[in-house]
């Protein structure tokens, strides 16, 4: 059992969830303690030591289910798949066993007498020698199917189903219930076909369970963002919403990290009371690392939308690594699109932003003309600790560039990132601005796929606000 | 301490508190492996009354650690007594006295002292808290660490330390280990992600909303009083507003508070303008509360 336990492990393992030796030992050790007898107990032991992450568990339920077949309700579903069992058939064929001399195949009696569960394990050792470890893909199971099914010796059947048949002939059975014994094997016959391609797809699932996200998001995060279809923007959310953690997560870790600070020289008197003013510990002033304060300008005219959401969703998906996050967005007219990230979930604010803010969607975009009504507006709301994340082409239909409001804003903030969704080879060509906005920001960055967002965008909440303190 | 997980759970129900199939299991692994558990789920689903009822059960004592941000080892293991330690010495002035008067030399006097020094660091001026408490117990007992997730990952990788073997070392004293090892209990509200650390050194317990039946099996139990149509009736409703998008879903705790209310209120059955009077010991925030009434057709729909 040991060893189908660490199997098991290993399914988990290629799904992706993290499962340490120390976790495999206790797995172990706690099955050895509660025993199989009871599945549910089984299942809850293994998802106790195993299963230490909320969003596994689905994984793990799945897994569980394929891996460790329900082998009773299995026969179950195998009974009402055959029908209602004739008695009659059934009782013909005790009759003849116990009075003739019956040799029949081992393969036969299975398919007679055997319970569901009996023709599983028969699959499952066939399935061991038919190499099915090598299953990776679809289309591999027709052939592993038939695979298996070679392995049983179908003519030693068809030689025992003559020869049952013609000694109920020979007892003068009528034809019509030869024909009904003929049907009923046959129907178990059929189902055991099925069952065993049953087992090849279930492996199948087992083997490759989330492969094929794992791949489409490994696709996804490196493809240009104006190039998503409408479903890949759907699945880009979950990518997104992965990405957002492993950011948190790693911050979670980078903090404990800090623990040097300078002496808190009130702590340290109150602390040194208790001592009779000695100061005996001396405490220190915890280092709080101050959160950046966030204001992202998006363009979201339509070449650079795809772009601007995801980094909409990752910026607000990090909400408590800033202080405070306010966001713009802006064609030529800009508006603030805050409050909606404040009354909806992200991806409606989000879509709202994009959609349906109070700005004309359908004008050319305007660098210029969004920044100076920013900087008209907004400017005495910033202060150093604010950093503006601007997203945009920079491409500005010839329209006056209006550089010095970039100017203006880098002396009021501590910082401008400028995310660009084009290649860098386009910048500063045909109406793009680029070159005259770029001396005025801290970095610039070329921003096409979801991964290089993504790196921007750890960076910042990682790095960027500790320079400079 | 346990024989089956039949056992536990009989004897969980017996302690009146619903345990499901795998809060049993787990619970009977973390005896027989003497390995913590760590729970968690939504606020008000049981969590910290699961420790409780353990104690109950094994009739051990409770020894809480409630977490919290700042909370330090001094106050988590031990503090020594200083102020009592200073007052000892200045008592104890004239016996100092007289113990090295007849040294010869300043070393010498340094060295009597210092063979004194036991009399200091005892265990008469050290002040145990929850985890020391739980080592040196001369009894087994129930050592809950409450909201984990509530003090600093730094206070988790000690708490990894101690419970990786049930032994502190105070430097005095020298290293103390556990004469019986202590069932443990963590709660976590899942405000922050734990160390990868301690949830592999942990059995991992996830409790959600109780199912239907469970729910209302509770209800029964803690409410005895209630009138079986409208336990099932306030089951229905409180499962369906469970699955309305609310910024807190109504938790187990609450949906107890409103059945008793109701009960209370001497109700029969569940009407909207009832529902509605009452909601507020259900729904805690403004908007969820407009949310839910928007919807009350819906779930008071059987």
């Amino acid at each position: 059992m040991d060893e189908r336990i660490l199997d098991f492990i290993g399914d988990l393992r290629r799904a992706e969830m993290r499962i340490s030796p120390s976790e495999a030992v206790d797995a172990l050790a706690a099955s050895a303690v509660v025993g199989l007898r009871d599945r549910e107990t089984f299942k809850a032991t293994l998802a106790a030591t195993l299963v230490k992450e909320a969003r596994d568990r689905a994984t793990f339920d799945r897994l569980f289910d394929l891996y460790f077949l329900d082998l009773q309700a299995l026969g179950e579903g195998l009974k009402k798949a055959l029908g209602p069992e004739d008695p009659r058939v059934r009782e013909m064929l005790d009759r003849l066993a116990a009075e003739e001399e019956l040799d029949l195949d081992e393969l036969t009696e299975l398919m007679l007498r055997g319970e569901g569960s009996e023709m599983e394990m028969a699959i499952r050792s066939g399935g061991e020698h038919a190499g099915l470890e090598r299953l990776m893909y679809f289309l591999q199971v027709g052939y592993f199917s038939r695979r298996i099914s070679d392995r049983f010796d179908w003519s030693a059947v068809e030689r025992d189903l003559e020869k049952i048949l013609r000694m109920l002939e020979t007892q003068g059975l009528d034809p019509g219930a030869l024909a009904r014994i003929r049907n009923y094997l046959e129907l178990r016959l059929e189902a055991f076909r099925r069952m065993i391609r049953q087992h090849v797809e279930r492996e199948l699932e087992r083997r490759a369970y989330r492969q094929g996200e794992k791949l489409t998001r490994e696709v996804l995060a490196d493809k240009p963002l104006f190039a998503l279809s409408a479903d890949e923007v759907a699945q880009m959310r979950t990518v997104v919403a992965r990405l957002a953690r492993k950011i948190k997560d790693a911050l979670a870790l980078r903090q404990r990290q800090e623990q040097k600070g300078r002496i808190d020289s009130r702590r340290t008197i109150r602390h040194s009371l208790q001592y009779g003013g000695i100061p005996m510990e001396v405490m220190l002033r915890r280092r709080h690392r101050e959160k950046p304060k966030l204001v992202t300008i998006c363009d979201v005219s339509d070449s650079v939308r795809n772009a601007s959401r995801f980094m909409l969703q990752l910026v607000w998906s990090l909400q408590e690594c800033f202080s405070r996050v306010r966001s713009y967005a802006f064609v030529s007219e800009i508006a603030e699109v805050t409050q909606a990230f404040n009354t909806y979930p992200v991806e409606r604010a989000i879509e709202w932003a994009l959609k349906a803010a109070p700005i004309d969607y359908h004008c050319r975009s305007d660098f210029g003309y969004a920044f100076s009504r920013f900087v008209r507006t907004e400017l005495d709301s910033l202060d150093r600790k604010t950093t503006i994340l601007v997203l945009g082409d920079a491409r500005n239909n010839y329209n006056d560039p209006q550089a010095w409001t970039l100017r203006l804003l880098r002396e009021r903030v501590k910082g401008i990132i400028w995310l660009n969704p084009e290649g860098q080879w386009g910048w500063g060509i045909g109406d793009s601005v680029m070159p005259l906005y770029a001396p005025s920001c801290d970095i610039v960055r070329e921003c096409r796929t979801i991964g290089q967002l993504g790196e921007v965008v750890d960076n910042l909440v990682h790095r960027w606000w500790r320079r400079g303190r | 301490m346990f024989e089956s997980v039949e056992e536990v759970q009989h004897r969980f129900r017996e302690a009146r508190y619903i345990a499901t199939r795998r809060i049993a299991t787990v619970v009977f692994l973390a005896a027989r492996m003497g390995r913590p558990v760590l729970i968690e789920g939504p606020a008000g689903v049981g969590k910290t009354e699961l420790a409780k009822t353990l104690t109950e059960m094994t009739s051990r004592p409770l020894i809480r650690l409630q977490c919290y941000e700042g909370l330090d080892e001094g106050k988590a293991l031990y503090e020594w007594k200083y102020a009592k330690q200073l007052l000892y010495t200045q008592l104890l002035r004239e016996r100092i006295g007289e113990l090295i008067a007849d040294a010869p030399s300043l070393p010498d006097a340094v060295a009597k002292i210092a063979g004194q020094e036991d009399a200091f660091f005892s265990f008469r001026f050290l002040s145990p808290r929850p985890l020391l408490s739980a080592i040196l117990a001369e009894q087994p007992v129930v050592l809950l660490v409450d909201e984990i997730d509530k003090a600093e990952p730094e206070f988790e990788a000690f708490l990894l330390e101690v419970l990786s073997d049930f032994q502190v070392s105070v430097p005095e004293l020298g290293t103390l280990k556990a004469r019986h090892v202590p069932l443990v209990v963590l709660t976590s509200n899942n405000a922050r992600e734990l160390s990868d650390g301690l949830k592999r050194r942990c059995l991992h317990l996830f409790i959600d909303f109780p199912a239907p039946a469970d729910e209302l099996e509770i209800i029964r139990l803690k409410v005895p009083e209630i009138p079986s149509r409208l336990a099932e009736a306030v089951v229905n409703a409180v499962q369906k507003i469970r699955a309305l998008d609310l910024r807190k879903a109504p938790s187990v705790s609450e949906s107890l508070d409103w059945a008793r209310s109701l009960v209370i209120l001497n109700a029969k059955e569940l009407d909207p303008a009832l529902v509605e009077s009452t909601l507020t010991l259900l729904v805690k925030h403004e908007k969820d509360i407009e949310r839910v009434k928007g919807a009350l057709d819906k779930v008071l729909a059987p």
